[in-house]
């Protein structure tokens, strides 16, 4: 299982998700994604995304205003 | 010989006026009486005290009667009530609490700073122990305890305003499984209902269950005679401490007694230098009435603010000489913090200015706080209010995660200078990436107002349109501009979805004949789809304002 690193920082919403999105439809079930974002939104939309698409959200933290999701792919 | 001053009230505005009127006449006698056992304590911190932010008891209360002697030299007799004044014989009737003696106090100058008294209804089983106000340090000691005790699972707080908001908050952060009712049919009364909303969601995110439109009608108790349930008409809440916070009422039979006149709004009526109808008799801070600073009217609007500005005010005026010191009035600033959403607001509200027979253009506008790439940038969400005709601003209220209170402060010192939306969109605001963007919010806010002022953006509200569409109102068509990705996560049950980039070319799926609601994140990429599906020659488009940013409501 790989771990893949997803620079989000600096881009405006939808932007990290968009990546994020991107960064999924490459990787194998069972991949973890890492995702840094530094826009506030990303926090709402990285659970909602998580919700919607299965994907399980394993951690999610707030570093001085780098907002770093860990997700495994479903 | 110096004068003799006596302050009745030692708090707020009573400490401030006494502390002033010492500095410019040092031979005086300065008394401050003051019936309760702490002075100068910090009200506006008591919520923090209950939820242990702040830990220690000393930390609110700011100074005490030694040091108010030693610093100032000023004499601060607490537990002493006055319970008359006679102003045609200069001097106030004083009990001495801990003596039961009644004294004498004969003054020169007497400043009312009696400030104001939560209001408490009678409803049956308000007084049962466990049903608390919170106004003094004594109130948050007793609320402390029993909640170190570990006597509290269960609360409900009364009152939906900044003080049942912030009460309930510390509860919650306490552990304390919080039910909050209000009266009203949102919490925040004072701000607009498409703000209001947003905190009210925030707050439940974050675990308190918020009860809108209802009340509390009593109180009931267990065998012991403890509190068991607070009632309303639909339905019983369980609970074990509960806090009543449905606003305060100014403190003036004292004055009222001795001739002092009151104002419409029932608070003692003050001029310009906190100067009553009486000679040589002031009042001060939430005692006292102030003036609405836009509509020019009478207005009571008690703050730990303001009552700091009164108290300094009469105590430069004492002398009645040339140069007086006036508040002209204040506009309405406060500013509330709850979990992790702020919301501030400032001059009138969209419902208030109608009220008051302004014709309103108003405006919902989401912006960034900070350069979006910067750690911690947040979005947060602007209303801006303006009067159509003359493009005077009337008022802002801003909520969101981020930084909120500067384009709240930006704005009250916009509108206590008398600012139009014209001369807010062109003001010089400090900018580097920590701290503020480019096009700052108030800025982006009043250019976006101004569009609308000028006919280039059609708006909508998303309370407008949630009614329009529960209506089953047939002639709107929604259309969600955003990407793939971002309409995924949700969007408004029924909006057709066409991308921006192909807003033009797929022109024809939209009904032309229907007026046309645009919708995006923030509202920007709405208007520019309207320009083009106007260019188009679409006879009404409009923009959802503030986006799927302002939507509180369901999605699909
Ligand atoms: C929980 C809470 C949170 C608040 N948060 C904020 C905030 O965030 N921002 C803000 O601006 N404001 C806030 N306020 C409001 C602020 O605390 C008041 O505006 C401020 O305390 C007013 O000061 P004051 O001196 O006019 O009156 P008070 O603080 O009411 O003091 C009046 C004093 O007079 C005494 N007194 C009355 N009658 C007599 C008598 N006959 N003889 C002797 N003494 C008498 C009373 O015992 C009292 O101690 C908050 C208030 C509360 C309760």
């Amino acid at each position: 299982m790989a771990e893949k690193y997803v620079n989000a920082r600096g881009l405006q919403c939808p932007g990290p998700i968009v990546q994020l999105f991107q960064a999924a439809k490459e990787a194998q079930a069972g991949d973890i994604l890492v995702v840094e974002a530094t826009d506030g939104g990303f926090k709402k939309d990285v659970v909602a995304w998580c919700k919607k698409t299965g994907n399980e959200l394993l951690s999610l933290e707030d570093d001085a205003g780098v907002l770093r999701a860990r997700i495994k792919k479903a | 010989m110096g004068k003799k001053l006596v302050v009745i009230g030692g708090v707020a505005a009573g400490t401030k006026a006494a502390a002033k009127a010492k500095r410019e006449h040092p031979d005086w006698e300065v008394t401050v009486l003051e019936k309760g056992k702490d002075i100068s304590y910090a009200g506006c911190g008591l919520p923090y005290y209950i939820g242990d932010v702040i830990k220690e008891r000393k930390e609110v209360v700011v100074k005490t009667p030694a040091e108010l002697k030693a610093w100032l030299g000023i004499d601060v007799l607490t537990e002493h009530e006055a319970l008359k004044v006679d102003t045609a014989a200069k001097e106030v009737t004083v009990l001495d609490k801990k003596t039961g003696q009644t004294k004498i106090f004969p003054y020169d100058k007497l400043i009312f700073a009696t400030g104001a008294e939560p209001f408490v209804p009678p409803v049956p089983g308000i007084d049962l122990p466990q049903v608390y106000t919170v106004r003094e340090v004594a109130d948050a000691d007793a609320i402390r305890e029993r909640l170190d005790k570990g006597l509290v699972r269960r609360a409900v707080v009364v009152g939906g305003g900044f003080i049942g908001l912030e009460v309930a908050e510390n509860l919650v952060l306490r552990g304390v499984q919080t039910t909050l009712v209000e009266l009203l049919d949102q919490v925040l009364p004072g701000f607009d209902p498409e703000l209001a909303i947003l905190v009210q969601k925030h707050l439940e995110e974050h675990g308190l269950t918020v009860i809108t439109g209802d009340k509390i009608t009593s109180f009931v108790a267990d065998e012991s005679g403890n509190l068991k349930a607070a009632i309303t008409p639909t339905r019983e809440i369980p609970c074990d401490l509960a806090v009543w916070a449905t606003g305060v009422r100014p403190n003036t039979r004292l004055a009222a007694e001795a001739g002092v006149e009151l104002g419409p709004t029932k608070a003692i009526k003050v001029n310009e230098y906190m100067e009553t109808n009486i000679p040589d008799v002031y009042a001060v801070g939430d005692c006292a009435e102030n003036v609405q600073l836009i509509t020019g009217k009478p207005a009571w609007i008690p703050m730990g603010s303001t009552a700091n500005k009164m108290g300094r005010v009469a105590a430069l005026n004492l002398d009645g000489g040339a140069d007086k010191d006036a508040l002209r009035g204040v506009v309405g600033t406060t500013v509330v913090k709850l979990f992790d959403i702020k919301a501030g607001k400032t001059g009138l509200s969209e419902s208030m200015a109608r009220k008051e027979g302004y014709d309103v253009e108003s405006v919902l506008v989401p912006a960034h706080d900070r350069a979006h790439y910067y750690p911690g940038s947040h979005l947060i969400l602007v209303k801006l209010i303006a009067d159509k005709a003359s493009h005077r601003v009337l008022g802002g209220q801003v909520v969101g995660e981020g930084v909120i209170d500067k384009p709240i402060d930006v704005l009250a010192t916009a509108i206590t200078l008398g600012a139009k939306v014209e001369d807010l969109a062109k003001l010089d605001l400090a900018y580097a990436p920590p701290f503020s963007t480019a096009m700052p919010p108030v800025v982006t806010a009043a250019n976006v107002l101004l569009n609308k002022l000028t006919g280039r953006l059609n708006g909508i509200k998303p309370q407008e349109l949630k009614a329009r569409l529960d209506a089953g109102e047939g002639d709107l068509e929604i259309v969600d501009v955003r990407k793939d990705e971002e309409v995924l996560l949700g969007k408004i049950p029924g909006a057709k979805h066409i991308v921006l980039d192909e807003i033009e070319a797929r022109a024809d799926e939209i009904d032309r004949n229907k007026e046309v609601v645009l919708v995006c994140k923030v509202g920007l990429r709405g208007y520019l789809a309207a320009l083009k599906l106007k260019a188009k020659g679409f006879p009404r488009v409009t923009v959802l304002e503030g986006g799927m940013t302002a939507w509180p409501y369901a999605t699909e």
